[in-house]
């Protein structure tokens, strides 16, 4: 059901943007976000970056086992969590979502501890890097198997409805999700259901090394939410607020009723798949520069500065505010140590069983 | 002779030199694409990429595209693909990056590879290989450090190989290949860059053929795929102490070399098994009833097992590192096992 009120039309040809690559607003509607707002959405973005650069050099070092580099979708995640309500809605990310998580509020030094599976980390170290939750965010545990998340968040989202509650589900994904079945059924059910999602899609255009055209015979993600019955929008997700504004709108919708809807957020990956990943094998570097000229960061910037809301003071401040912010996180992951052996054994089933009781005697003698 | 055995007598040490596993699984496969043109590889990123563990590097360049296939992310879907081409002759050699992605073609494996020769009357073949990995302590956690053997050797219709060393990895991968069965086949992906002779060019290992990596006396340690090294650890240690272990690898867990591991039981009277998997209905359990039932008047002392902890793999490496058997978890249960306190 398409609304009269909305901003956009699904199934553009064109990806929706708001803003140009120089920084101006292109939409036919009012901007309506303050000045606040805006600011918090481009600090978010570089907090966002210097976490993901620093784990990448970390990984480097040795300290971090493993990191999937979020460079270049900074603006798609920072528009995903500005559109959600932190903490009420659910999310159900995906392992290359930094600026994502950190958005909605998971403090630095949980995701950083995650990364390093220190004691500081709330899932216990037990889960890979790049794989934060939150139960006080509501955010699922991220899967390293691809697409297995999509049915459980259509089924979160069946819940909300069944409950009757005015939460939304959010579903992030790569392009590659979606040529699993698993990704498939979890559209189609929610499409069926009319389930309170939004399937955001941030398509970089690689499943690892395969690229998108042997991915699929479709010259895009959007078209394939006609087949499940909601809109499909193609945004670009270099531009933040197109991301921000696209994904407003389809969760708004969610909320009040009007069923799922899946946004396909054009952008870019700078890195490899992941740091054991070496890109310069399938991809060529003149793709990769062509990329970086149209950063999602350096856009906002620009568009804040000709609104008079950002200079270059304002730029080495909040540079400084985010390498401590960092420093100090890593400083408190590092320092509350490693993980207690024994606490290996809890959390497998809800009591200890009588075997697990008897390895870990075995274990701590 | 048959071919086989001919192949088996055609690997001349003398032509051996030292290369890696997966050098030694690259060449395999290499070598049955040139000699077969039906062989042909589908999986994630196998193409350019090489696979993540870079196994498959400079596949795609001798073979072209056709033949090394990049498949979207879609496992189930691959590997039923490969079912079809399979059965309509070809010979797939399915990729399948993590052994935890067992869980996604489960169905394609158990309900329609190992069931379509049975159904159709053994009207139908399909002589596929699924290639796939195990193995903890590579810092991936939960979902990509499992070794799921057990669940497929479960399965009849399916065979189920555990090469150790790269000599055994090109001869069995041959044999799966040129086999007109499904084949699931693990590499340990900690054991990517352990370096071995292998013979240059053809030769192959039957299948259902235990290797004594190590004769000894006192006790028998009975290890799989990454255990072997394991195992061969403690016996260096054990060796020092004055024990001296015999470590056997079974090399195909089905179809399995009862004989080898019941006379090896039966010359030293005590026996550990050991295998990365979990130890609860796992593989360590199959093969100790095995032995049991075959060598139990000339045990001195219980079969033990040794196996991953009844833990999801955690992250930490100070948790992971724990939760498989280490060389001195080995040679602590052998002390304790020749001194009858195990």
């Amino acid at each position: 059901m398409i609304l009269e009120s909305q901003l956009f039309q699904p199934f553009t040809d064109e990806p929706i943007a708001v803003t140009s690559e120089s920084g101006e607003w292109i939409a036919p509607f009012e901007l309506d976000l303050g000045p606040d707002e805006l600011r918090r959405m481009y600090q978010d973005m570089l907090l966002g970056r210097a976490v993901d650069e620093r784990m990448g050099r970390l990984q480097r070092q040795g300290k971090v086992s493993f990191a999937a580099p979020s460079g270049g979708h900074e603006g798609a995640q920072v528009g995903i969590a500005h559109a959600m309500r932190a903490g009420h809605d659910w999310l159900f990310p995906y392992y290359r979502d930094v600026t994502l998580p950190l958005a909605i509020g998971v403090p630095v030094v949980e995701f950083v501890a995650q990364a390093m599976g220190t004691a500081a980390d709330p899932s216990r170290a037990r889960q890979m890097p790049y794989h934060p939750s939150s139960k006080a965010l509501n955010i699922f545990s991220a899967a390293s198997p691809i697409a297995s998340h999509i049915p459980p968040a259509a089924g979160c989202a069946i819940s909300m409805k069944l409950r009757g509650t005015d939460q939304v589900t959010v579903c992030t994904f790569g392009d590659g999700s979606t040529s699993e079945g698993d990704w498939h059924a979890g559209v189609n059910f929610a499409g069926a259901q009319g389930a309170p999602i939004v399937f955001a899609c941030q398509n970089n255009r690689y499943a690892i090394s395969v690229g998108f055209e042997k991915q699929t015979g479709s010259d895009s993600i959007y078209t394939k939410a006609h087949a499940y019955g909601m809109p499909g929008y193609f945004v670009d997700g270099m531009d933040a607020l197109a991301s921000y504004y696209v994904m407003r709108e389809a969760v708004q919708r969610a909320r009040d009723g009007f069923g799922p809807a899946l946004v396909e957020l054009l952008v870019y990956r700078y890195g490899g798949h992941s740091t054991a990943d070496d890109d310069s094998r399938y991809r060529p570097r003149a793709e990769v520069e062509a990329w970086r000229k149209r950063d999602p960061i350096a856009r906002l910037r620009r568009f804040l500065t000709r609104k008079g809301l950002w200079d270059e003071a304002a730029e080495r401040e909040a540079e400084a505010v985010v390498k401590a912010q960092v420093d100090d996180a890593i400083a408190q992951a590092q320092a509350a140590g490693d993980v207690a052996l024994e606490t290996m054994f809890e959390d497998v089933l809800a009591e200890v069983p009588e075997r697990l009781v008897k390895q870990r005697s075995e274990l701590l003698g | 002779m048959s071919t086989l055995e001919a192949l088996v007598a055609a690997a001349r040490p003398e032509a051996a030199r030292v290369i890696t596993f997966s050098q030694a699984v690259r060449e395999a496969l290499a070598e049955e694409m040139r000699r077969d043109e039906r062989v042909f590889v589908i999986g994630e990123d196998v193409a350019e990429a090489g696979t993540p563990f870079k196994v498959l590097s400079g596949l795609v360049e001798e073979f072209g595209p056709g033949r090394v296939i990049d498949t979207p992310i879609s496992e189930a879907g691959f590997t039923g693909l490969a079912v079809g081409a399979a059965m309509t002759g070809m010979r797939p050699v399915v990729d399948l990056m993590f052994g935890d992605f067992l869980t996604l073609v489960m169905d394609q494996l158990v309900n329609q590879a190992a069931k379509t020769h049975y159904m159709s009357g053994g009207k139908l073949r399909v002589p596929l290989v699924l290639r796939t990995t195990l193995g903890a302590t590579r810092r991936s956690a939960a979902q990509h450090s499992q070794s799921l053997q057990a669940w497929v050797s479960h399965v009849p219709g399916l065979i189920v190989v555990t090469p150790s060393t790269p000599y055994d990895a090109k001869g069995l991968l041959k044999t799966a290949i040129r086999n007109d069965n499904p084949v699931v086949f693990f590499e340990d992906k900690m054991g990517y860059t352990d370096k071995g002779e292998v013979p240059e060019g053809d030769y192959a290992i039957p299948f259902g053929v235990a290797d004594v990596k190590r004769p000894g006396e006192h006790v028998t340690l009975v290890a799989t795929s990454s255990m072997v090294q394991v195992a061969l650890k403690a016996a260096d240690e054990l060796a020092r102490q004055g024990v001296s272990a015999e470590v056997v690898d079974p090399r195909t867990l089905f179809p399995l070399d009862k004989e080898t591991l019941v006379a090896s039981a039966k010359k030293t009277g005590h026996v550990i098994v050991i295998d990365e998997g979990y130890e609860r209905y796992g593989v360590t359990a199959e093969l100790a009833a095995v032995i049991a039932d075959g060598a139990f008047y000339h045990l001195d002392a219980p079969v033990k097992r040794l196996g991953a902890m009844d833990v999801p793999v955690p992250f930490a490496p100070t948790l992971e590192d724990v939760t498989v058997p280490t060389p001195e978890v080995v040679v602590a249960l052998t002390k304790r096992l020749l001194a009858g306190e195990a």
